[in-house]
Formats: C-alpha cells, sequence, structure tokens
C-alpha cells in the first residue's frame, strides 16, 4: 500500500448547512485513481469502538469531492477519511485535521426580491432548505423607528408583509436563522419599494 | 422540574422513517413491547417527564445503538445519524436536569426499570433492534408532551 500515497489538502468546504469534503487528486501516469469515503460521529467515536462508516456514493469514486451533507446531520464533532484507490492497491487513509462540526457552516444573507403590487408589499424568498428560518425586517422609510418583524419558517412562492400607504416607500431586509445550529445569517441588503399612488376616480 | 430543550426533531423523525421498515422487518417478536409494556409512556406524570426522557435517551445511547448494526451501508448511516442527534440533545437534557434538579420520582424510576428489564429479557441484538423500532413511540410522546 505505500506504493500509492494517501490523499492530501483534506479539507471541508461548508455553506448554508450544504457540507462537501474535498482533496487533492493522487497521480499515477496512466491510471485511474480511485476514492473512497468514511466518517465517524462523535458516537462512534465514544460509544462504538471508534468505527468508520462508509458513504457509499463516495466509494471507488473519481472525483475528489463528496457531498456529505446527509451525513453530517447532527450538532456534534465529526471527523473524515479518504483513501486512494488503484485495483487491488490501497493507500493509507488520509484524515482531517481536527473535528467538524455543522456549527461552523458559513451563513449567508439570504436572496430576495421586494415587491409591490399595487397596495401590497410582498417578498420573494430563495428557498435554502428544511433548516432554515426567515427573518424578515420592513419599515416605512421615513418611520426607521418603527421597524417590524417577521418570520418565516416555510418558504412559500410569496410572502405578504404588509398593506402600503398610497405613494409610501417602504424598505425590507431579511436574515436567515438556523434553529439545528442556532445560529443566523447576517442581514441582506436592503430593498426599497414605492407603493401605487392614489388613482381615485372621480365622475364627471 | 421541566426541560425545554431545541432537537431537531424532524431531522431524527426523518432519519427514523428512512429505516423504519428495515428495522421492524428484522423484529420477529411483535407481540412484545419494550416501551409500552405493561404502562404506555403517556401514563408517565409531567413532572416526571424530564427525568424519563434523559433516562431513555441514556438508555438508547448506552444500550441500543451500538447493536443495531446491519449489512445495509445506507441503514447503518441513518443509525448513526439517529445516534450522533441523541448524543447532541442528551448532553443538554443532561445539562438541564443538573440545572433544574428534576428529580427522578417513584414512578418513572418504577416506568425505567420496567424498560431495562424487557430489555434484558430478550437477546442483546433482539432487544436492541425492537428498541430501534419502537423509536417512534418515543418521538410521538415527546412531542405530544411538548
Amino acid at each position: 500500500d505505500a506504493l500509492l500515497p494517501a490523499p492530501q489538502s483534506i479539507s471541508i468546504l461548508s455553506t448554508n448547512m450544504k457540507h462537501f469534503l474535498t482533496w487533492s487528486p493522487v497521480i499515477v501516469q496512466g491510471a485511474t485513481v480511485r476514492y473512497s469515503v468514511e466518517f465517524q460521529g462523535e458516537y462512534e467515536r465514544e460509544y462504538a469502538n471508534g468505527s468508520w462508516i462508509p458513504i457509499s456514493e463516495c466509494s471507488l469514486t473519481t472525483a475528489t469531492v463528496c457531498n456529505i451533507t446527509e451525513d453530517i446531520s447532527a450538532t456534534v464533532a465529526y471527523k473524515l477519511r479518504v483513501r486512494a484507490e488503484l485495483g487491488a492497491t490501497r493507500s493509507r487513509w488520509g484524515t482531517t485535521k481536527g473535528f467538524f462540526n455543522r456549527a461552523m457552516t458559513s451563513l449567508t444573507p439570504p436572496l430576495l426580491r421586494v415587491v409591490a403590487d399595487g397596495h401590497h408589499l410582498l417578498v420573494e424568498l430563495a428557498d435554502m432548505g428544511p433548516s432554515f428560518q426567515f427573518r424578515l425586517l420592513y419599515w416605512k422609510k421615513s418611520q426607521e423607528s418603527r421597524v417590524q418583524q417577521k418570520v418565516v419558517k416555510e418558504v412559500s412562492s410569496m410572502v405578504h408583509l404588509d398593506t402600503m400607504e398610497a405613494g409610501a416607500e417602504y424598505c425590507v431586509k431579511a436574515q436567515t436563522h438556523v434553529e439545528a445550529i442556532n445560529r443566523s445569517s447576517s442581514f441582506s441588503p436592503t430593498q426599497c419599494v414605492m407603493a401605487q399612488g392614489d388613482t381615485s376616480v372621480w365622475l364627471v | 422540574g421541566a426541560c425545554r430543550v431545541s432537537m431537531s426533531m424532524t431531522e431524527i423523525r426523518a432519519g427514523f422513517t428512512a429505516i423504519k421498515a428495515n428495522i421492524q422487518s428484522r423484529d420477529p417478536i411483535r407481540t412484545l413491547s419494550i416501551l409500552s409494556h405493561p404502562h404506555s409512556l403517556h401514563k408517565v406524570k409531567s413532572s416526571d417527564r424530564c427525568c424519563i426522557t434523559h433516562q431513555l435517551f441514556t438508555f438508547y445511547v448506552d444500550k441500543v445503538f451500538k447493536h443495531c448494526r446491519t449489512e445495509d451501508s445506507f441503514v447503518n448511516r441513518k443509525i448513526s445519524s439517529i445516534a450522533n442527534s441523541f448524543l447532541s440533545v442528551r448532553r443538554k437534557l443532561g445539562q438541564c436536569r443538573e440545572q433544574n434538579n428534576c428529580v427522578c420520582g417513584e414512578e418513572s424510576t418504577e416506568k425505567f426499570k420496567q424498560i431495562l428489564a424487557n430489555y434484558e429479557g430478550l437477546n442483546v441484538t433482539s432487544a436492541a433492534m425492537k428498541s430501534l423500532g419502537e423509536l417512534d413511540i418515543l418521538l410521538d410522546w415527546m412531542e405530544k408532551s411538548r
């Protein structure tokens, strides 16, 4: 096995609760090297003799990235390892340095689109998965001190925030919150829209 | 005393639902129950709930999950997911129990003894698989008594 070097530069990229293991390719001229990935949670370390669990989607893969989101599904410390395989030859395991906890994921502000539909203030939010809630803050432009809040637990197509005064300008910003790790993103840039002016019609 | 602990019930339930049929098919003794014999969890007084929940999570972490390894990689991954979630919640329950001084009443002590007796009445693999197969009984009881 010493002929085949272990994968190097093993790291975890984690954004918005999506977690990926990546590593540098092992180069063997004229041959296709494959890789296998395994994970170990705190439970396995402390109660199951330090056992490792293979990730079947990343067994004998030629890719140098593995989506580990489904398996990193508890807020505990995990370790990941990957080895190279060429025919019957296997390298030693390359293991992540330190532990990974999904609470370390980086949270980005949500994508949103603010719409004035007549007198209605609406917001369209991009779906980020079941772990995410959204906290929306909105206010009338001239009344920055009277900010209102709405928490959206499940993304539907459009969220109705308020009925606006004719011709007034309203502003909205939002952040995400992940209950499982009890953390929130920073706020999105503020977006403002103008309510439709008054179009009362006089009968002459 | 009461314990308010945040836990990803949705994730745990999704993990269990994905393997429930597989796990329950490995339990040949359908006439017996670990958690519900002779009395259901629903009979536990609310004042005892914090204590017995912590005891049950400890029971699953210490005794059950380790004996549930299967030949199926998908099932093993879901069991790992549930086990690590239970470990995370058990830690919070333990902290809460200490802070709130959740005393284990006579009833919950008796109930938990019965669960252990039911468990030890079977060979360890059958008992572990049956206990895992009854996880929704525990989850349902926890959700109803929130």
